[in-house]
């Protein structure tokens, strides 16, 4: 028999093993840092008003959540006919490719983000982002789409249509988990007549390129007309602009943005060539 | 030996015939429209590396540069050594930090000297930047 003082364990150094596990535990769930964690300012909280919440049919979370956004943008298009470009059957998903894909065939500006940085910076800026979690663990994954429509920080809140019937709510740290094991993969998708804030101009310039090839002319001349407007001494949005022009048939449209890229840099053998090809066209 | 002059002279011939086939091709895709990707491809990257470089010779740069003990024409062949993909990479995250601002000023003056000295072994900012010592 035991003495009552006796304890099989060592009570007093687990107690202290514990309660130092819990103070690490606590340091992890620490509330979100954003002057540690971020190198842009944004505003402590932030909030996207008006993007739908769209329950989403079986599998369909990735075509769900660009509905959404689109639909935010005014648009009407429903995740049935998203889902006919970007889902992939066999595969139970849609990939993050035809993700970008048909965002594009749907005249959407597509731009991919990678960091905490650009995800707060565009919500911050009024664009909700689409957002690619691992809901589950790394072994068990349980893959999805949500879109990130706000944010606040004193509340250590992270809000999300996440293809449910109403608002997720999640701590920034276990968002960030979630994030985490979808590699930070993001997904800005906006009418081309505006302009995400935290991505390079080349990346918008190949977007635009990229809706060009996508058969989306008049979203490509709409979206080399905005960045013209916004960076005006690149001839290439200009160049972009002209060739949209005559993708469309406007030949006079055409002649007129090519002739202003020429002024902007003169010598560029590109420039010249099609100048010459829209005014023999013009000619005839 | 006959054998070896003979296909020297079916690759002559071959090769002729392919230059004759490559001008051809050219001239036929001169009558269309050069697109706008190959132009972005060719021109963007190109424009992002003339900035870089450029920064490298403004004054108060170089000024910084000399003081880290750093030689600039060193700087200037590391910075000409990077991929297209990496300075792409350099100045999105130029972008991203400054928030919206435009990539002048002391920030960006900042970033060039921390991206050389990150060459040189001092910082690691860039994650790409290979550190030879």
């Amino acid at each position: 028999m035991l003495h009552k003082g006796v304890q099989l364990y060592p009570l007093r150094p687990l107690t202290a093993f514990l309660a130092g596990a819990l103070a690490f535990l606590a340091a992890c769930a620490a509330p979100f840092d954003p002057d540690a964690r971020l190198t842009v300012d944004v505003p402590t909280r932030a909030e996207i008003a008006g993007v739908p919440l769209i329950r989403q049919e079986a599998f369909f979370c990735g075509p769900a959540s660009i509905a959404m956004v689109m639909q935010w943008a005014g648009s009407d298009v429903t995740q049935e006919q998203v889902a006919a470009l970007a889902f992939s059957p066999g595969a139970g998903g849609t990939y993050t490719a035809d993700m970008i894909g048909s965002s594009r065939r749907l005249g959407q500006l597509a731009v991919e983000i990678r960091t905490f940085d650009q995800l707060l910076a565009e919500v911050a800026a009024g664009h909700p982002v689409i957002v690619f979690q691992n809901l589950g663990l790394g072994v068990a994954p349980v893959w999805h789409y949500g879109v990130v429509t706000g944010y606040d920080f004193d509340r250590d809140e992270v809000y999300l249509n996440s293809g449910q019937a109403d608002l997720m709510v999640m701590p920034f740290a276990v968002f960030e988990r979630t994030w985490r094991r979808g590699d930070y993969w993001g997904l800005v998708v906006l009418p081309p007549d505006r302009l995400p804030v935290s991505v390079g101009q080349t990346a918008v310039l190949s977007a635009a390129a990229a809706l060009e090839r996508a058969g989306q002319p008049e979203a490509a001349e709409t979206l080399y007309h905005t960045g013209a407007d916004r960076w005006p001494d690149n001839w290439l949005w200009l160049f972009g602009l002209g060739n949209a022009r005559y993708a469309q048939g406007d030949l006079r449209g055409a002649r007129s943005a090519l002739r202003q890229a020429q002024a902007l840099a003169p010598g560029i053998p590109e420039i010249r060539a099609n100048l010459a090809t829209v005014t023999t066209a013009l000619g005839r | 030996m006959g054998v070896f002059d003979l296909s020297r002279k079916s690759l002559a011939i071959l090769l002729s015939a392919q230059l004759l086939l490559a001008t051809q091709t050219a001239t036929l895709a001169q009558a269309q429209m050069l697109g706008t990707e190959d132009a972005i491809a060719r021109y963007a990257a190109m424009a992002d590396r003339d900035l870089l470089l450029g920064e490298l010779q403004r004054a108060e740069v170089r000024d910084q540069i000399i003081d880290l003990g750093i030689d600039p024409a060193e700087a200037e062949a590391r910075l000409a050594a990077l991929s297209d993909a990496e300075i792409a990479t350099i100045l999105t995250q130029m972008e991203n930090d400054s928030a919206g601002a435009d990539i002048v000023g002391t920030l960006f003056t900042v970033f060039i000297i921390l991206l050389v000295t990150d060459f040189l072994c001092f910082t690691r900012v860039f994650s790409f930047t290979r550190c030879v010592r």
